[in-house]
């Protein structure tokens, strides 16, 4: 974190047959902040958030994580970043203390240590009931729980969280908010993308707006708010959908005859 | 009454849409649909013609008995199957309806009349009262028994379905269908036996089991038609009797289970109580005997998937039953050859193809862990190591095995160098394909590659084959050599030392050539495994 910047990306494209997924991103993230990502569905945050990570190879641009090239020097971004993609699997046949033993021992950390740190995790986020149980057959809440903590678990610098939220009870919510906060408050980074304006109003420092493949805004909470009542007005005014309204179409719903 | 009727007239032209939206896809699924349409129309036909050659002969009734027994069977067992298959069976779907059982129950029966499987069904029946029925009396008895066999088979789908439906809709359900495939392997040998056996035994042979059969619905419905033919009313009677009483038993339990899934939480959204401390044993046992570090940690999990992961388990019961079979039951036939022992070999290195493939989009886990040459190699290696554990032991024992059949114990050696050698090019021909055609396994279904990735499947398969054949070839050629040289039989023992150094040489080289190209891809490499 030689200049304050987490993750820096600069020209970044991705396209996908004749769609363009992401359309030049420019964007500084900074360091020991709660950053939120947010958009539309099919703004292109999750496209962003695999290229920022290594998982998808972009067409064009670069990406710096803690000041490393995510793709030219591997060895010191994967080693300091954790990820919870959204829409891929876990290895789901293990138990959820298996997967975190399998994956803290693949990031070469000593089996001793990951076993300590995987009960302390499995513990927190109030999964010790669950652990011997195969991921296959864990909740919605409970996936989204063991993804965290197998991205916890080498305890890197950036966390990079995918919809963690989406389809997650409130309470299996409000754990994992706990710890995300706990980290951050450490120094660490997270990165996390939603769609949920309430929930990154509350939790964010900074913000990122994207819609369409682009940056619409990015800076604080308070910038980005700016003289909007919430985030979700701003929001709206930000990716044009603020003045729709159908209120005559559907006059017929409602009271009154069926 | 109207109501009543327009819920059945509903269901059934809900039920004949789904038919006709089976037209509605893709060219090359209409294709296969009609296709499959038309051979079950053929077999139909066929049948029906061979049930009217039957009648007359004295076996008639024996065998169309034992055909309805194996129908009635087949449809008892199809909707464990294949539970997806049909979308009305799903009561499920209907339960936010303001629907009575009694009238859903008639509704869902009359839609499950719908099909091509009844269409089969009832072609059967008709085939088999023509081969059996003499005399008008049966053909009276033929107008009940019909319908009502066809009835009692698809009343008994319906309530099996329905009595598994929570079973069904789990994770272990879906497990069981794809190993559903193994099951209708070893049925086919069974069929095949039992066909062999009335080939050289005669019809004469079904007697006995269709006199029991006889008795049970829906079979005792064609049974009540032959006995009404041979004059004892009383017995046909009884018979028919017997198939009615089942069709209300099943309608009855079908429908209470059917009011107790429309009025109780589905079970999928409750949590099944587990018992603390299962699954201890299996882990700590295994993982102390592994080397540590990277290597040991991607064996345990190999090895965990092997047995845990229903797709990687059939492929692996696939291999080894197979690996086993024909050399040996070529051996005991008398037809077979020691070197046949090197299919055990060829049929486990297939595993090592398409590595991460196996892995689904999971795959993400291991790129996110490798950030160098040196640590693809080590995943690969783990993965090889692992599999080496299983198919070194296995591939020797069937090589011995299949020796002691022979009593040819002096080409033993040879053998099994050709095997390890064979071992040790597949693996490395699987582990470059692994890297180089990486192609997606869906999870669901039975299919094993995913749509549009056909073409690479191919490639990836037969390609490492041919590779993995060439990479042999040295050893082969060496074997020949030794064997039609008239000197060359002191030699033979050679191939075996010869033949584990080339194999291992070849995996290690496999696994150098492999590891940079798996760097190098992760993105391509998971991308490629994520679709299905």
């Amino acid at each position: 974190m030689v200049d304050g910047a987490a993750v820096r990306v600069q020209g970044l494209w991705k396209r996908f047959g004749q769609q363009v997924a992401v359309a030049g991103i420019d964007l500084e993230l900074p360091a020991g902040k709660f950053v939120g990502l947010v958009g539309p569905n099919g703004a292109g945050k999750t496209t962003t958030l695999s290229m920022v990570t290594g998982l998808l190879r972009p067409d064009q641009g670069t990406v710096e994580v803690v000041g490393h090239d995510v793709w030219r020097d591997p060895v010191e971004v994967k080693a300091r970043i954790g990820v919870l993609p959204e829409g891929l699997r876990l290895f789901e046949r293990l138990s959820g203390r298996e997967l975190l033993a399998y994956s803290g021992r693949l990031r070469g950390l000593p089996g001793a240590e990951v076993d300590k740190r995987a009960a302390q995790l499995l513990d927190v986020l109030d999964l010790a009931g669950a652990q011997h149980k195969l991921v296959v057959d864990y909740s919605t809440g409970m996936r989204k729980k063991i993804g965290l903590a197998a991205a916890l678990l080498h305890n890197p610098e950036v966390l990079f969280l995918d919809e963690p939220f989406e389809g997650v009870d409130p309470v299996s919510a409000q754990i994992i908010r706990g710890v995300l906060e706990r980290y951050t408050a450490s120094g660490a980074t997270v990165v996390f993308s939603s769609h949920v304006m309430e929930l990154v109003e509350s939790l964010c420092d900074w913000v990122a707006v994207m819609a369409a493949g682009r940056i619409r805004t990015h800076g604080t909470l308070a910038e980005v708010r700016g003289d909007a009542p919430s985030l979700q007005q701003a929001f709206l005014e930000l990716v044009g959908a603020g003045g729709r309204d159908h209120g005559s179409h559907l006059d017929w719903l409602g009271g009154g005859a069926r | 009454m109207t109501v009543e009727g327009s819920v059945t007239a509903v269901v059934v032209r809900l039920k004949l849409s789904l038919l006709r939206n089976g037209l509605r896809q893709s060219a090359g699924r209409r294709a296969a649909y009609v296709f499959s349409v038309v051979v079950v129309l053929l077999i139909a036909a066929l049948q029906f013609l061979g049930l009217i050659a039957l009648r007359g002969n004295t076996h008639a009734a024996s065998v169309t008995v034992l055909l309805l027994a194996v129908m009635a069977l087949g449809w008892a067992v199809m909707p464990l199957f294949f539970p997806s298959g049909d979308e009305t069976l799903d009561p499920t779907r209907l339960v936010m309806l303001p629907l009575r059982p009694r009238p859903l129950v008639r509704a869902l029966l009359a839609a499950s009349l719908v099909g091509i499987g009844p269409l089969f069904t009832l072609s059967l029946l008709v085939g088999s009262v023509i081969a059996v029925a003499r005399g008008g009396a049966a053909f009276v008895v033929s107008l009940v028994a019909v319908p009502l066999a066809l009835l009692v088979c698809v009343a008994l789908a319906r309530a099996v379905a329905a009595a598994n439906i929570r079973l069904l809709s789990s994770r272990k359900g879906r497990d069981l269908a794809v190993l559903s495939g193994l099951v209708i392997a070893v049925g086919a040998q069974l069929v095949n036996f039992g066909v062999q056996q009335i080939g050289t035994a005669g019809l004469g042979r079904l007697d006995p089991v269709a006199e029991v059969l006889v008795w049970v619905p829906p079979a005792s419905a064609v049974g009540a038609v032959d006995a009404a033919s041979a004059g004892s009313y009383g017995i046909a009677f009884a018979q028919l009797a017997l198939s009615a009483g089942a069709l209300v038993l099943l309608l009855r339990s079908w429908s209470r289970t059917l009011t107790r899934l429309m009025t109780s939480p589905d079970g999928s959204t409750l949590q099944a109580a587990e018992p603390a401390g299962k699954g201890e044993r299996t882990s700590g046992g295994l993982a102390r005997l592994l080397p540590d570090g990277r290597t040991g940690t991607v064996m345990e999990r190999s090895l965990r998937y092997a047995w845990r992961d229903p797709k990687t388990k059939a492929a692996w019961v696939t291999s080894l039953a197979i690996g086993l079979i024909v050399p040996v039951f070529n051996a005991l036939q008398g037809t077979g050859s020691i070197y046949f022992a090197c299919f055990a070999a060829g049929m486990l290195g297939i595993q090592m193809y398409n590595q991460f493939g196996q892995d689904t989009s999971a795959f993400w886990m291991v790129a996110m862990t490798i950030s160098s040459t040196r640590d693809a190699y080590v995943e690969l290696r783990g993965r090889a190591l692992a599999l080496l554990l299983i198919s070194l032991p296995y591939a020797t024992l069937v090589v011995v095995l299949t020796s002691a059949l022979l009593n040819d114990w002096a080409t033993l050696p040879e053998a099994l160098g050709l095997s390890l050698a064979l071992l040790g090019a597949m693996l490395a021909a699987g582990a470059w394909s692994s890297a180089r055609f990486p192609y997606s396994i869906p999870q669901e279904g039975y299919k094993n590659v995913a749509p549009g990735q056909s073409g690479l499947a191919t490639v990836a398969i037969f390609g490492g084959m041919v590779g993995a054949a060439l990479l042999c070839a040295p050893v082969i050629a060496l074997t020949i050599w030794l064997n039609v040289d008239p000197g060359g039989d002191r030699w033979t023992w050679l191939l075996l030392p010869v033949g584990a150094g080339y194999g291992a040489l070849l995996i290690f080289l496999g696994l150098r050539l492999s590891a940079p190209r798996t760097a190098r891809r992760l993105p391509e490499i998971l991308a490629a495994v994520s679709k299905g």
